[in-house]
C-alpha cells in the first residue's frame, strides 16, 4: 500500500498539479499522505530538498529599470572628470572592440561628465545623484553595488541575461526557477508575478514574454503577468452576463460530471482538474480583493505618489508588489521601461527619476514599518550601464550615452543584505568595474541564496544536461550579506 | 511473491529508473549507462577538458583495463572491481564521486552497478549509434489480439509482466480519438452516426484513409513540424520585426496533404536550392534553415549574430534529425555523447554559407529571399522553375546602423549557397570573436554516427543525403518516434529530443528498430507509417484505468491501455471552431489575427495589435499570427510551443489559468454561443434530445442518465437564473463579434449557452480518450 501511495503522490507533485493546485488537491485526498511534508515546509509544491539551509528571505521582489539606467548619473560619483570634460576617452581605457554599431563608428569619443549633482546621504554617506532624491533618504537602508558588469551589450540579450542566466533566449527566468524550487505559499495566488509599467516618456525598450517564461521548465512555474488594463489576470473575470453566483453553480456540476468522468477513466489528471477549477474560482475572489485598494490609508497611497492607484502606472504596481508580498507571493518582478537614453540624458533621466523614485523607496520604506523588510530581498537595477563618452553631440548641457555592459550599478536591501553600504568600485573613468567585481551570475547566485537555494544544487535536466540558472559560474557575494 | 514481482517492488521502493520505465531486472542500456554518464562523465567521459585520471567510463577498454595495478571492472566480481570498491568505499578520500561533486549516487544506484558487475558486467555500444535491425515479431500467447506487427512487440512485453491489453475502446471513443489524432478536429455528429451504423470489416481502416487523405490532416500534422522548425511571423529579437514565412507554412501544409516522402522532405528543406534544376517550391521548402531568429536590434554586432543563426540550424538539425543535443559540443566536447568540439565545427560549416548578414532589416524577410508568382501556390510548370534569390545589399546611409535591404509580403526567405564558402573555425569557448584560425575547417559528420558511405560530404546537399540514408543510425528512429509521441502522447523514447547517452532508453527498442527499418522501406512513406501505428490494436485499446495499473504504470509506458491525453493549444481552440459551426476551411495565406486581449502587444512592446475581422476571426489556429516575444497568451497557457528554437516535446500542465480561459475567454465564450444556437435549432424539441444532442455534439457520445440528469438540473438553474435577470441573459449573448440569431429567445438561449460551456469544459472534451 505504501508503494501505491508513493506512485500516487509522485504523480500528483511531479507531473499533474501545478505548484497552486497541490493544496486542493491534498484535501481531496487522504489528507495523511500530505501531511508529514506539507507540514514542515508550509509550501506548496516546490523540491523536497528545499530549501538547501535556513532562507533569510522569504520573497524577492525586484525593481527591474529596464533600458539600462545610467551609473555615471544616478550612483557612480565621478567628480574628477568633471575637469576631462570633452577629451577623448583613452583607447587603453575603452577598447574599441567592443562597442555598440550604433557608436562604434564615431569618430570621437568625448568624455561626457554627469550633469548631475550628487550628495552624500545617510549616516552612511552613499553618493547618490539628484534624480534620486527619496532613494537618496532611504541610503542607510539598502546596499549600493557599483561594480556590477555583464556581457551583453543590447537590450534584448542582455536583459535575457539577467533574467535567465543566458542571453540566447530558451532558459527558465528567475522567478521560474523559484517557483520550482520553493513552491508557493499561498493556494490562492501564483507562487510568481510579473508587472509592468512605462514612464511618462512612453517611449521604452520592448518587454518580451519569456522575461517571466519558465523555458524549459513546466509551464505551471511561469510567472503570472498582472496587466494594468482590461482583465488583471487574464481571463479572470467572468463574461458579462455571468455572476459568481452562476459560475458557482457551473461548476458544482462540471465538479459532478467531472467526478463521474474519474470513476470511468481512472486517470488521477481528472481529479487534478477539478482542483485546478476550484482553484480557479478562488482566485476570481482573491485578485480582486489583492487589487481593491480601498482599504490602504491615504497617508500609504500618497508615500508612494499620485499614481499609486492608477493600474499599469509604477507605482502603482510597487504597491501592489507589496500586497502580493504580504499574501505569500514568492517572487514578484516588476520591469519599468524607459532607461535607454542614448540622446538628451538629462532631462531624459531627470523624467525616469520622477516617474520611479519615490515609489521605489516609498516599497522599502513600507515593507520597514511592517516588519516585512527584514524577510524581504529587494534588487534594484537594469540590464547594462552607460558609456562615459558621449554618444552623438556633446554640449555644456547635453549628451547621451551608449550601452555599456563592463559596469553599472545595483542596490539591495532587506534580508540579510548589510544596510549602508556602498560596495564595489569602477576605475576612474566609470568603464571597468575593478574592485570587488560582481558579475551577473553572482547576484543570480546571492539572490538565491538568500532563498536558502545552493545555486549549484538547484538544477533541472534537459537535453540531457542539469542546468542552473547560474550556467556553470556564479558566487555568492558575502560581502554584502549581514 | 515470485521473484519478478519481488524485483519490481524493490526497483519500485527503491525507484530506479527501470522501474519509473515499469520493467523489471537490470539492464545495461536502460539502468547502467544512465547512471555511468550522469553521475561519472562529467570527470570521466568524453570531455578532454574536464576529465580526471585520464579514465573514461564512456570507453570499453578504460572500462575494463587497468589502473595502477588494478582492474576498473571485473566481470561477475564486483569484490574485485576498482569502480564498486570506490563508490562503496566509506573512505572520504576514496569514495566516488568526491563529496565535494555535486553528483552523488544513490545506494539504489550503487546497487544497481554492483549488480551490474556481479552479473557480468554486460557492455554494449550506446544502442542508438548502431544502425536499427529489422527485428523479427515475437512470439505471444494471445496472437488474436493483434493486428499488426506492433502489436506483437507489446504484446510481448505485456505478457513478459504478466499484464493484459485493454479490451477495444468503445467505437465512439475510437472515432472521436483517430480524427483528433488524424486532422486536429473532432468528428461531427453524421460522422459518428455513419460510422457506428458500418459494422462491416475493415470500417475503422477505411475511415482512417478517409482522414488521411483529407486536407485537415496536412494542417494537423503540419503544426508540430512548424514547431520543430521554429517557425513564426517575427523575427524574435527585441522589436521582433515583422516577416513573411507563410509561404513556406504552406508548402508543408501541401506536402504533408501530397504525402511526400519523408527523405524527400528532408532533402527539399535543407538543400532544395542546391537540387539540379531546383524548382520553386524546392526552392522555397528550404525556409526551413531560415525560420531561425533573426536579431535586428539597433548596435548589434553583425558578426557575432550571424554565428548564432548557424548555430540554430545546428542545433535544429540535431534535435529534429539526429535526435541528439549537438549545442552541447558548441563550447567544449560533448560531455556525455562522443561528439567534440571540432565535429561540432564540422557540421557548421555545411550551414555557414549563406549569403546573409548578421543584422536584420528593419521590418520583412531578410535576404537571401526570393518573390513569389501572383498565382502562388497554384504555380503553372513555367512558374515553378528557379529563381536566384536577392543578396544582401547593405544600406550604409544611416552612419551607425548597417542593415540589408528587405523583402516585402510577396518574398520569402531561403536558402542560398555562397560561390566561395566561408571559412569556418573552432570558435573557442563558441564565442564568435575567438577563432582558432590555425585551421579551417571541412564540413564533416561526426564519425561515431557510423559511416559516411565512403565518399566525401562536401555540402549541405550531400548532408541531407546523408540523413536519409538508409544506414543513417538515428533519422529514421527518431523520426518514427516523434510520430509515437503524437499518437500515443509519449515516445517509445521518452526524451525524443535527445536519443544520446543522457536520453532515456526506449521502452520497446525491438519495436522502435522494427518501425525504424519498415519506415525506410516504405520508402519514407509517412502515411503508411501513420496507417500502420492508428490501426494497431494497441491504439485502439481503451484508455481507462485503475488505481492498480497506475500504481504499477504511472506513465503507461508498457501500453497496457490506450493514450489519455489533453489535447494541445491548437486542437483545443479549433475544436471549439469546429463544434460552433464557426471554423472556416480555408488552407493557407497570410497569417490572421483573432480575438486578443486589449493591449497585450502595447503594453510591452512598440506596437499595436491590429485584430482582423470576420472570417479571419474563425480560421484554424495554425494560422494565427505568431509573434514570438509576445506570442498568443491563450495558446501559451495550454502549453502551445513558443518558436523561440526548436521543440518536439513540451509538457502538459494542468492549471487553474486554462480553467479561466475555457470559462471566460472571449473565444470560447462565443463558440459556447453558437454552439447553443445549433443545440436550439438541430436538437430537437425537448430539452432531454437538446442535452443529448449538445452534450454528443461536444464530447462525441450521448450522455449517462446521471450525467443527464445533471445537465438538466444545471440548465434549469441557469434558465431560472436568467429568467430573473433578463439584462444578464442578454449581456451574455453580446460576446464575440458574430452576429447572434435573434430568432431564440434570449433567456433560452442564454440558458444553453452556459450548458454548452459547462459541456465544453469537462475534462473529457479537452482530453483524447
Amino acid at each position: 500500500m505504501n508503494n501505491l501511495n508513493a506512485i500516487n503522490r509522485r504523480h500528483f507533485f511531479g507531473r499533474g498539479a501545478t505548484g497552486l493546485g497541490t493544496a486542493a488537491l491534498a484535501s481531496l485526498l487522504n489528507p495523511d499522505l500530505f501531511a508529514a511534508r506539507e507540514q514542515s515546509r508550509n509550501a506548496i509544491g516546490g523540491l523536497e530538498s528545499m530549501p538547501h539551509f535556513a532562507a533569510k528571505a522569504k520573497r524577492v521582489i525586484w525593481m527591474f529599470q529596464s533600458g539600462g539606467p545610467s551609473q555615471l548619473d544616478l550612483f557612480d560619483y565621478k567628480p574628477q572628470l568633471q575637469e576631462r570634460f570633452g577629451q577623448e576617452v583613452p583607447t587603453s581605457v575603452y577598447p574599441a572592440d567592443r562597442k555598440t554599431t550604433m557608436t562604434a563608428g564615431q569618430t570621437s569619443f568625448p568624455t561626457a561628465p554627469s550633469r548631475l549633482k550628487f550628495k552624500r546621504h545617510g549616516q552612511c554617506g552613499t553618493y547618490v545623484s539628484e534624480v534620486l532624491p527619496n532613494i537618496a533618504k532611504i541610503a542607510d537602508d539598502i546596499c549600493v553595488v557599483k561594480s556590477m558588469y555583464t556581457e551583453a551589450i543590447n537590450h534584448d540579450p542582455a536583459i535575457t541575461f539577467y533574467q535567465t542566466g543566458s542571453q540566447i533566449p530558451g532558459r527558465p527566468s528567475i522567478g521560474a526557477w523559484m517557483t520550482y524550487g520553493l513552491g508557493s505559499e499561498n493556494a490562492n495566488l501564483p507562487g510568481f508575478v510579473a508587472m509592468t509599467s512605462r514612464g511618462s516618456a512612453k517611449a521604452g525598450q520592448p518587454l518580451y514574454d519569456r522575461l517571466w517564461g519558465s523555458g524549459f521548465l513546466p509551464a505551471k512555474y511561469q510567472g503570472v503577468k498582472f496587466r494594468g488594463q482590461g482583465d488583471p489576470v487574464l481571463d479572470i473575470n467572468n463574461p458579462p452576463g455571468v455572476d459568481s453566483e452562476t459560475r458557482r453553480k457551473m461548476l458544482n456540476a462540471l465538479g459532478k460530471l467531472n467526478e463521474l468522468q474519474h470513476t470511468e477513466a481512472g486517470d488521477p489528471e481528472i481529479r487534478t482538474r477539478i482542483a485546478q477549477y476550484e482553484l480557479a474560482f478562488r482566485m476570481q475572489t482573491s485578485v480582486p480583493e489583492l487589487l481593491d485598494l480601498s482599504d490602504e490609508p491615504e497617508h500609504i497611497t500618497s508615500m508612494y505618489g499620485k499614481d499609486a492607484k492608477q493600474p499599469g502606472k509604477y507605482a502603482y504596481n510597487c504597491l501592489i508588489a507589496r500586497r502580493l508580498a504580504e499574501r505569500g507571493v514568492r517572487f514578484i518582478q516588476l520591469f519599468h521601461m524607459g532607461w535607454d537614453q542614448h540622446g538628451n540624458l538629462p532631462t531624459q533621466i531627470r523624467a525616469q527619476g520622477r516617474d520611479t523614485d519615490q515609489a521605489s523607496a516609498a516599497l522599502v520604506k513600507d515593507l520597514k514599518q511592517r516588519g516585512m523588510l527584514e524577510d524581504t530581498l529587494i534588487v534594484w537595477g537594469g540590464e547594462f550601464g552607460r558609456t562615459v563618452y558621449s554618444q552623438g553631440g556633446l554640449t555644456n548641457k547635453s549628451y547621451g550615452r551608449d550601452h555599456h555592459p563592463n559596469c553599472m550599478s545595483y542596490w539591495l536591501a532587506g534580508a540579510g543584505i548589510k544596510p549602508g553600504l556602498s560596495y564595489g568600485e569602477t576605475d576612474d573613468y566609470s568603464v571597468n568595474a575593478v574592485v570587488d567585481r560582481v558579475h551577473v551570475h553572482d547576484l543570480q547566485a546571492t539572490i538565491l541564496h538568500q532563498m536558502g537555494i545552493d545555486h549549484e544544487r538547484l538544477t533541472y535536466k534537459y537535453q540531457g544536461r542539469h542546468f542552473r540558472l547560474t550556467d556553470v559560474h556564479g558566487k555568492v557575494v558575502r560581502d554584502i550579506l549581514a | 511473491m515470485n521473484s519478478k514481482l519481488f524485483a519490481f517492488v524493490f526497483l519500485i521502493g527503491l525507484g530506479a529508473q527501470g522501474a519509473q520505465n515499469g520493467f523489471a531486472g537490470v539492464d545495461f542500456n536502460r539502468d547502467v549507462v544512465p547512471i555511468l554518464s550522469d553521475k561519472c562523465f562529467h570527470c570521466h567521459g568524453p570531455d578532454n577538458e574536464t576529465r580526471e585520471a585520464d579514465l573514461r567510463l564512456d570507453k570499453q577498454q578504460d572500462v575494463f583495463g587497468e589502473r595502477d595495478g588494478r582492474r576498473i571492472v571485473v566481470p561477475g566480481d564486483s569484490e574485485q572491481s576498482a569502480l564498486v570498491r570506490r563508490i562503496r568505499s566509506q573512505d572520504i578520500d576514496e569514495r566516488m564521486p568526491p563529496a565535494h561533486s555535486t553528483r552523488q549516487l544513490s545506494s539504489t544506484e550503487i546497487d544497481v552497478l554492483t549488480s551490474w558487475v556481479d552479473e557480468g558486467a554486460k557492455w554494449t555500444k550506446h544502442w542508438a549509434f548502431e544502425p536499427p535491425q529489422r527485428r523479427d515479431l515475437p512470439a505471444v500467447q494471445d496472437a488474436a489480439w493483434t493486428q499488426n506487427a506492433i502489436d506483437h512487440f507489446v504484446l510481448r512485453r505485456l505478457e513478459q509482466e504478466e499484464l493484459k491489453p485493454s479490451q477495444r475502446a468503445d467505437r465512439e471513443t475510437l472515432i472521436r480519438r483517430v480524427t483528433l489524432d488524424l486532422t486536429g478536429l473532432p468528428p461531427t455528429p453524421e460522422e459518428i452516426d455513419a460510422f457506428l451504423k458500418d459494422d462491416s470489416p475493415g470500417s475503422y481502416e477505411r475511415l482512417v484513409d478517409r482522414f488521411l487523405a483529407s486536407p485537415r490532416y496536412g494542417e494537423h500534422m503540419a503544426r508540430p513540424w512548424l514547431d520543430a522548425a521554429r517557425y513564426a511571423d517575427t523575427d524574435g529579437y527585441q522589436n521582433d520585426r515583422i516577416r513573411y514565412m507563410w509561404p513556406w507554412r504552406d508548402w508543408v501544409i501541401m506536402a504533408m496533404n501530397e504525402g511526400m516522402p519523408f527523405d524527400q522532405f528532408t532533402i527539399e528543406q535543407l538543400a532544395g536550392d542546391m537540387l539540379p534544376d531546383a524548382t520553386l517550391f524546392q526552392q522555397i521548402a528550404t525556409g526551413f534553415g531560415r525560420n531561425h531568429r533573426i536579431n535586428s536590434e539597433g548596435g548589434s554586432i553583425p558578426e557575432e549574430w550571424a554565428v548564432e543563426y548557424v548555430v540554430d540550424r545546428v542545433d535544429t538539425l540535431g534535435t529534429v534529425w539526429l535526435g541528439l543535443t549537438l549545442g552541447c559540443a558548441r563550447c567544449h566536447d560533448h560531455k556525455y555523447d562522443p561528439m567534440t568540439q571540432r565535429d561540432y565545427y564540422q557540421l557548421f560549416a555545411f550551414f555557414n554559407n549563406v549569403p546573409e548578414w548578421g543584422l536584420g532589416p528593419n521590418n520583412g524577410n531578410s535576404p537571401p529571399f526570393i518573390e513569389l508568382p501572383k498565382s502562388w501556390p497554384h504555380l503553372s510548370a513555367v512558374e515553378n522553375r528557379l529563381i536566384v534569390p536577392a543578396r544582401y545589399e547593405l544600406n550604409t546611409k544611416q552612419v551607425s546602423v548597417v542593415r540589408p535591404n528587405s523583402g516585402g509580403p510577396e518574398t520569402v526567405m531561403v536558402m542560398h549557397e555562397l560561390k566561395e564558402p566561408r571559412s569556418t573555425y573552432l570558435l573557442r569557448r563558441g564565442q564568435y570573436s575567438q577563432p582558432d584560425k590555425s585551421e579551417v575547417l571541412r564540413p564533416s559528420v561526426p564519425t561515431s554516427l557510423g559511416d559516411r558511405h565512403d565518399t566525401e560530404l562536401k555540402n549541405r546537399l550531400d548532408l541531407a543525403k546523408w540523413l536519409v540514408h538508409p544506414t543513417n543510425p538515428l533519422t529514421a528512429r527518431v523520426t518514427v518516434n516523434r510520430y509515437w509521441q503524437m499518437f500515443f502522447g509519449a515516445g517509445i523514447v521518452r526524451t525524443s529530443e535527445n536519443f544520446g547517452i543522457q536520453g532515456e532508453a526506449p521502452s520497446h527498442p525491438d519495436l522502435l528498430d522494427r518501425l525504424a527499418v519498415e519506415f525506410v522501406q516504405l520508402d519514407w512513406d509517412v502515411k503508411s507509417v501513420h496507417r500502420l501505428m492508428v490501426t494497431s490494436a494497441t491504439y485502439q485499446q481503451s484508455s481507462s484505468t485503475n488505481s492498480k495499473l497506475v500504481a504499477r504504470d504511472p506513465d503507461n509506458r508498457l501500453l497496457a491501455r490506450g493514450p489519455r491525453v489533453r489535447l494541445s493549444a491548437h486542437e483545443i481552440r479549433d475544436q471549439a471552431l469546429a463544434i460552433s459551426g464557426l471554423l472556416s476551411d480555408k488552407i493557407g495565406g497570410l497569417s490572421v489575427k483573432p480575438y486578443m486581449p486589449p493591449g497585450i502587444w502595447r503594453a510591452i512592446s512598440n506596437n499595436k495589435y491590429a485584430q482582423d475581422k470576420g472570417e479571419s476571426l474563425y480560421r484554424r489556429s495554425l494560422y494565427t499570427y505568431w509573434r514570438r516575444t509576445i506570442p498568443p497568451p491563450t495558446m501559451m497557457t495550454f502549453n502551445a510551443a513558443e518558436r523561440e528554437v526548436c521543440i518536439v516535446r513540451k509538457g502538459h500542465t494542468n492549471s487553474p489559468l486554462q480553467a479561466l480561459t475555457l470559462m471566460n475567454n472571449v473565444t470560447f465564450v462565443e463558440t459556447s454561443r453558437l454552439m447553443a444556437e445549433r443545440i436550439l435549432c438541430e436538437g430537437g424539441d425537448t430539452l432531454d434530445a437538446q442535452v443529448n444532442f449538445g452534450f454528443r455534439l461536444g464530447i462525441g457520445r450521448f450522455p449517462t442518465s446521471r450525467e443527464l440528469d445533471l445537465l438538466r438540473d444545471a440548465y434549469h438553474e441557469f434558465f431560472w437564473k436568467y429568467e430573473n435577470d433578463r439584462a444578464a441573459a442578454a449581456k451574455l449573448l453580446t460576446v464575440g463579434e458574430f452576429p447572434r440569431e435573434k430568432r431564440h429567445d434570449t433567456i433560452q438561449l442564454a440558458a444553453m449557452t452556459m450548458l454548452a460551456s459547462t459541456i465544453m469544459n469537462l475534462d473529457e472534451a479537452v482530453t483524447k480518450e
